[in-house]
């Protein structure tokens, strides 16, 4: 941790609460829960909608899902199910 | 009788909400199944009933030729699914 990242608080100031998406990845993960996500799966494919939610091994529920590959829709599902070893990262799809 | 779409709390609620439906799996090897889900676990290991298996196999072709993509298509009347081939389940539209 570098000293710019975290000054000391000035006389007995508590620093600023980091907002809930810079704080931790479960912060994000909180953060983007009923927002627009993007899922892009280890084997490449995207998966965009609206996350309903997901639990500690990064199962997923989406809703509104379509499938992309290579940047194509090439599936729609109105809710859908994602097996969380599938998953590769998961991506803001609006301002959170 | 709360359990209407929007009272998802975990993922799995929503493989819950689909027993006895027929569903949509998205397997690794390019393979889909069809069928209606009798059974699931916390490893997702399945158990489906009147499945159609749709494999998408690409056949080798020289460099520089578009590939063709064939389509095999069986039906199994009872299917026990090992969890770690699901990448994805999709549950039947409901309005």
């Amino acid at each position: 941790m570098s000293d710019e990242a975290s000054p000391p608080p000035p006389d007995g100031t508590p620093p600023p609460a980091p907002t809930q998406s810079s704080g931790s990845p479960s912060g994000f993960l909180k953060a983007v829960v009923g927002k627009r996500v993007v899922v892009r799966l280890v084997s490449g494919v995207d998966y965009r909608g609206v996350l309903q939610c997901l639990d500690g091994y990064m199962n997923i529920a989406m809703e509104q899902t379509e499938e992309y590959v290579n940047g194509v829709v090439t599936n729609r599902y109105g809710d859908a199910f994602i097996r969380g070893n599938n998953v590769l990262y998961i991506s803001a799809g609006e301002p959170i | 009788m709360a359990e209407v779409s929007g009272e998802i709390q975990e993922p799995f609620d929503l493989i819950r909400l689909s027993l006895s439906e027929r569903v949509v799996v998205k397997l690794r090897g390019d393979r889909q199944l069809s069928g209606v889900l009798h059974a699931y676990d916390g490893h997702m290991n399945l158990i489906m009933s009147d499945v159609e298996e749709t494999i998408m196999i690409v056949d080798p072709v020289p460099e520089g030729v578009k590939p063709s993509i064939r389509v095999a298509k069986r039906h199994i009347e009872m299917l026990y699914v090992r969890g770690d081939g699901v990448i994805l389940v999709s549950p039947p539209q409901r309005e």
